[in-house]
């Protein structure tokens, strides 16, 4: 195995590991709210400040490994670096981890100032060790973004190069060649990364400060907008990562080519401006907020839908239209991956419009539709890249009657599992309850029958991915 | 009036346009195969319509939907004597809401909402348990809701931000006659 397939693997089997725990522990939280089970709310929001945390960084660690091989296809990239990336993550998921079980830290994985500190039920040193945890990730993933960020400077000719602008507005680029849409995504990402990950540290250097010092105080409004600025672009991201390889997938399966446009470009740009302004449609609730903000926050987030529909979902959809495609698991995952993003987004645009965000603000309806494009498109297109690598290395691709099997009970259980979420928050119920009011529990009920199904599927997914990668290789190489 | 209940309809046609937009694509492979350079250009001509009527629609959304922001207006305390409006404070502490316990009828009432420790949310369900109003309660500030009852019956307010193991238990309610 190469060095890049090395590292490639080590991200991406972290990733579906940390993954599969957390949803392990969703399915035992939807299960209490059901009222199947009885953890009683100390267990239960423990588990959820680690699900919640656990499941960004490893859909995170799936973007970072697949983005990092693509880029790595176009030039040198130093694989000690990545490592490095990796093993500041994973030290963060560790602390993370130690610091709900066995230390009872459950202040959500948002962690909004003050309440790590105020009514605390765990002791002072799991509240430092989650915040040291959240500091150790932010610091890999901007390792990792400021690797992705030099090679594409170095690589594409400077800033005009790598972003595209010399594309776009015809600058002789030479001797460097214009990127391909990969790496505009892996620009871009990279750019919003740094940015988040600085948030990230901010806020967690912020809060350590009054960890260690309760005289130091933090102002609430100011917190509440860096750890939304970092927790929501951090979460965003982990899509656009993906988009790397879904544009390098799609062209692969459907024996098309795709190559970055003055259209690509732009959206690009748009994309990394609403990436980091979008976060403001976490704060409509809070009325002394900067009105003008809000208004950004709802604008932003309407106008990221242009770029997603307009380029790289309309983009995708022009590939497969009469094409030649070759649906194997791996091409079914990114496309189906493309309709969790695409409906994940529409509940996400209803839920940014701030007279509806009135009535769905916090309720289950939040949950719903990031599920919707975490579970239903990033965890899919990272199913998407593994198997495509699997296709490819073996040269074969999995019978018929086993993708009906895997697709009947993945996505029909994701299907259930997701509509217990929409129908509870569309009724008013909060999120974030480990008792929920009605129709809570009725909606709990089904969507842990989906995700018991979603979960037997995905056993099958697994076993399926073992048997091809024990195939002999078809290219040693 | 609660908009919950609408937006779940509203949700589901759209999610099923667009997955029968992608299951019809997917469903074109099985046609003969047509050269990608014959494809690309009608693709692009479309693309031109979708981003205009997307971009077009979005704004106007923004645009129409402005007379429904729930924000109340702008210096709203330098008003507390003005239109009849009552001003009523809620203060939030974990696990439990300070309010009135009986509130007017069809009268502009202005919530004071604060919090004296973390981060709270100021949920009102209405007697049949939809959500009418909403605001956060943050340690530091004041946020102004403004709301009109108009019907009467007991209302429950729920915490709607996350804070802290006994979230799920902090209730309060009033009643409006």
């Amino acid at each position: 195995m190469t060095a890049a397939r090395r590292v490639l693997w080590t991200y991406l089997l972290t990733g579906i590991a940390v993954f599969t725990l957390m949803m392990l522990l969703g399915i035992a939280m939807r299960a209490e709210q059901a009222r199947w089970v009885a953890f009683g709310p100390q267990i239960f929001y423990a588990m959820l400040t680690l699900h919640g945390a656990g499941m960004i960084t490893s859909v995170a660690l799936c973007g970072m490994g697949g983005l990092w091989y693509l880029m790595r296809q176009e030039g040198e990239l130093s694989a000690g670096a990545a490592l490095v990336a990796y093993a500041l993550v994973v030290l963060g998921v560790v602390a993370v981890l130690l610091s709900v079980f066995p230390g009872g830290f459950a202040a959500g994985w948002t962690f909004l100032y003050p309440l790590p500190f105020v009514g605390a039920t765990w002791p002072s040193w799991a509240t430092g060790t989650f915040l040291i945890g959240i500091m150790l990730v932010s610091l890999g993933w901007t390792a990792w973004c400021f690797q992705m960020l030099a090679f594409t400077l170095t690589r594409y000719g400077g800033w005009a190069g790598a972003s595209g602008w010399n594309l776009v507005f015809k600058r002789d680029a030479e001797p460097h060649e214009a990127p391909p849409p990969q790496s505009i995504a892996a620009f871009v990402v990279a750019v919003d990364g740094v940015l988040t990950g600085m948030a990230g540290m901010t806020i967690g250097v912020a809060l350590i400060a009054h960890w260690l010092s309760p005289s130091v105080l933090v102002d609430p409004l100011w917190a509440k907008n860096v750890t939304f600025f970092f927790g929501h672009a951090f979460a965003n991201l982990t899509i656009y990562m993906a988009l790397g390889w879904v544009y390098v997938g799609m062209a692969r399966y459907t024996g098309r080519e795709y190559h970055t446009t003055k259209i690509l470009a732009i959206a690009w740009w748009a994309t990394l401006v609403f990436v980091a302004i979008a976060y403001f449609h976490h704060l409509y609730m809070d009325f002394v907020q900067y009105r003008p903000l809000q208004y950004v926050g709802e604008i932003a987030s309407y106008l990221s839908a242009i770029p997603a529909t307009a380029v790289s979902v309309w983009g995708s959809m022009l590939l497969v239209y009469r094409s030649r495609m070759r649906w194997t698991l791996g091409s079914i995952f990114l496309f189906t991956g493309l309709v969790g993003w695409v409906v994940g987004g529409i509940g996400a645009l209803l839920d940014a419009s701030i007279p509806l965000n009135f009535d769905l603000h916090n309720t289950l309806w939040v949950p719903a539709h990031f599920h919707t494009y975490l579970l239903g498109g990033v965890f899919l297109f990272a199913l998407g890249l593994i198997y495509m690598q699997l296709e490819e290395r073996s040269g074969r691709c999995s019978p018929p009657l086993l993708r009906w099997i895997i697709g009947l009970t993945t996505f029909g259980g994701m299907t259930v599992f997701l509509l217990g979420f929409y129908v509870a928050g569309a009724n008013g119920v909060p999120r974030r309850y480990a008792i929920e009011p009605s129709p809570g529990p009725l909606t709990a009920s089904w969507a842990t029958v989906g995700a018991l199904l979603l979960l037997l599927g995905l056993i099958v997914v697994l076993i399926e991915a073992i048997r091809l990668a024990r195939l002999p290789a078809q290219d040693p190489a | 009036m609660a908009k919950g209940p609408l937006v779940l309809p509203a949700f589901l046609v759209l999610a099923a346009a667009a997955m029968a937009v992608l299951l019809l694509v997917a469903l074109s492979t099985r046609l003969s195969p047509l050269p990608y350079s014959q494809v690309q250009p009608e693709g692009y001509k479309l693309r031109r319509w979708w981003f205009v009527i997307l971009s077009l629609g979005l704004v106007a959304i923004f645009a129409v939907t402005l007379p429904w922001f729930p924000y109340p207006p702008l210096r709203a305390a330098a008003h507390a004597t003005k239109n009849g409006t009552l001003y009523v404070k809620v203060i939030a502490q974990q696990y439990a809401f300070t309010t009135p316990s009986v509130l007017p009828l069809d009268r502009r009432i202005v919530f004071e909402v604060t919090s004296l420790d973390v981060n709270h949310g100021f949920g009102i369900y209405d007697p049949r348990g939809q959500i009418v109003a909403q605001v956060q309660a943050m340690p530091d500030y004041i946020n102004h809701l403004p709301v009109t009852f108009t019907r009467a019956g007991h209302y429950t307010v729920r915490c709607l931000e996350y804070c802290g193991i006994g979230h799920a238990s902090m209730q309060g309610g009033f009643d409006v006659r």
